[in-house]
């Protein structure tokens, strides 16, 4: 065997594998995306099986375009990606600033932080929706009966009773209407992933030059001007690349929005594709190929980013 | 002088302060999940048994025949753990390769793996129920084992390929000089000496297998159904049952955090792909 061939056969399992797995599913999507293929049409029964005499062209793409769900999906997707990127790189700047410098017990926090980013998201959404944020059985119902509770206590006391009388009892929100659940899916995927920026960027923050530092402490930069001008250049590329890879795994949330929002109309892309799948399979896969369209533009920019320090 | 040292001593605890606050913060609903799997269904949810209540067993006594834990708990740690080994056995010649006889390819070979990791799992949702389907695949755990493989290997190449690379090429070519073939070299040199590696990049995958909600969910109905898909199938109680549900909760994600602090700094390295250091 000669020196060239053996590393290449030992990459084949690997390559051969990771390119049965993204190709003959891909291929076989694109395919259904231009069929027409329906589980269960009693009408055209020659719908319900995959066929090339069933060639639809571009209209499932049209169908799917035409659908008002569709963009709503894509408008609730971005929406729901923005918000977790904004929250989870401002909470995860602010976070690993505060527990660069050591403290006792730095190591503990360290641990207490970084616990939410391994729990299940079935476990994230079930704990959030119903024993945090319900309305009247979680934490969030419990706060607002207390505070309603003692608005009360006070409106019936002695003097400060007439002030208080003006004050209004408070509504708790609920988070299954289509609107407020998705801040809810916002609220518990920022918990989960504002660890892992934060540790990303406190590894970073490892590295920054400390000479520097002292050197502008000695020039008498305050620490707001030390953090805007050498704190947070540091941190641009860092900040990019949990931009990213949250980009990749938030556009295809899916065990949250299930469990969250399952008929109420708080759909993303992917939950849409599992919707028109269990019926219309052309328009699931259409809207499966424009996922991958989205995905792509994520990902070109992330390859671009990595690729360039991977060799270093 | 003094006075400056007495400013910065009291902001030093107040920093210190507000980060054991922020900590606890992000704990609590972990704290909260684990407080209430003590509690009876009934104390769950009155207010007066907020904090103070007697603590009970029943919920973790009664897991399995509220829940039928076991068996979707068996069936995750087979997925896991299998996925895991495979994946390590593709993974580690694959990286080994990459890593001590790079070619001009190599980085491209990397970059198209990764880019596998962002096809979005729905997107071929259909054609892979299909496909398991007409293969008499679908729910077994065989199926599961080889989607958790593959959806994990470019991480766990990625992470092996960094932790290999440090490892002086010289060591690995005295092997060869003595005339040790290819899998004694990795055998008998690589894998002591990046044992660490590899164990950390074997747990992050076993934890990423655990946690997966896609296609566990998706792919199965009750033969190879994992914890995700427990937990999923008992998500709108609305209100009953906040106990026994928290204490199942707890029993699927409790040994995974506690796993997880183990291997927290790696995490950087695996999912960021070596990119930040």
């Amino acid at each position: 065997m000669t020196n060239r061939s053996l590393p290449r056969l030992l990459q084949s399992p690997a390559v051969i594998l990771l390119l049965i797995w993204m190709l003959i599913p891909l291929g076989m999507t694109l395919y259904f995306s231009f069929i027409r293929y329906v589980l269960n049409s009693l009408r055209r029964p020659e719908w319900t099986q995959p066929s090339l005499s069933n060639w639809r062209g571009f209209g499932n793409y049209e169908f799917v375009l035409n659908n008002k769900d569709f963009l709503f999906a894509i408008q609730n997707s971005l929406f729901i990606v923005c918000s977790i990127l904004f929250l989870t790189v401002m909470l995860g700047v602010m976070i690993a600033v505060l527990i660069n410098k050591a403290f006792p017990g730095r190591g503990i926090v360290r641990v207490l932080l970084i616990s939410p980013f391994f729990v299940m998201p079935a476990v994230n959404a079930v704990l959030w929706i119903n024993m945090i944020l319900d309305p009247v059985l979680g934490l969030q119902g419990l706060a607002v009966a207390g505070i309603n509770t003692l608005i009360d206590g006070l409106q019936t006391a002695p003097i400060v009773g007439s002030f208080f009388s003006l004050w209004p009892e408070i509504e708790p929100i609920s988070f299954r209407a289509t609107q407020t659940s998705a801040y809810a899916v916002i609220i518990m995927v920022t918990w989960q992933w504002t660890p892992f920026a934060v540790l990303i960027f406190m590894t970073s923050l490892q590295s920054e030059d400390q000479q520097q530092k002292e050197a502008a402490t000695l020039d008498g930069a305050g620490p707001w001007s030390q953090f805007r001008f050498l704190t947070l250049p540091h941190l641009a590329r860092p900040i990019a690349i949990v931009v990213m890879i949250q980009a990749i795994f938030h556009l295809s949330l899916y065990a949250e929005i299930e469990i969250v929002s399952r008929g109420n109309g708080n759909k993303n892309l992917p939950y849409l594709i599992g919707e028109f799948a269990n019926n219309n399979i052309g328009a699931a896969s259409a809207t499966g190929i424009f996922a991958v369209i989205l995905a792509n533009i994520v990902a070109i920019f992330l390859l671009r980013m990595i690729g360039k320090t991977l060799m270093e | 002088m003094a006075i400056v040292a007495q400013s910065s001593k009291t902001r030093r605890i107040r920093r210190a302060t507000l980060a054991w606050i922020v900590g606890l913060l992000f704990f609590y609903p972990i704290f909260w999940l684990v407080l209430t799997s003590f509690k009876t269904d009934a104390d769950a949810v009155k207010p007066e048994h907020l904090l103070f209540f007697t603590p009970t067993l029943e919920n973790y006594l009664n897991m399995t025949e509220n829940y039928d834990y076991w068996r979707f708990a068996t069936n995750s740690i087979i997925t896991s753990v299998f996925a895991t080994i495979f994946a390590l056995a593709v993974g580690i010649p694959c990286a080994y390769a990459m890593a001590f006889n790079p070619s001009r390819a190599t980085k491209d070979v990397l970059m198209w793996m990764l880019s596998t990791k962002m096809l979005p799992a729905a997107a071929v949702l259909y054609p892979m129920t299909f496909l398991t389907k007409s293969l008499g695949l679908f729910d077994t755990h065989f199926m599961i084992i080889v989607v958790l493989m593959l959806i994990n290997l470019p991480i766990v190449i990625w992470m092996l390929f960094t932790y290999f690379k440090e490892i002086p090429k010289e060591i690995i070519e005295a092997g060869q000089m003595d005339g040790v073939n290819t899998w004694g070299e990795i055998k008998e040199i690589l894998i002591p000496l990046a044992w660490g590696g590899i164990a950390s990049t074997a747990l992050l995958c076993f934890i990423f297998c655990w946690n997966e909600a896609y296609w566990t969910v998706r792919l199965t109905t009750t033969d190879a159904a994992t914890l995700s898909k427990l937990i999923e199938g008992n998500r709108a109680p609305e209100g009953l049952f906040f106990g026994r549900l928290s204490a199942v909760s707890a029993a699927a994600v409790g040994p995974i955090v506690v796993l997880g602090w183990f291997c927290q700094k790696q995490l950087v390295q695996g999912l960021t792909f070596g990119a930040v250091k």
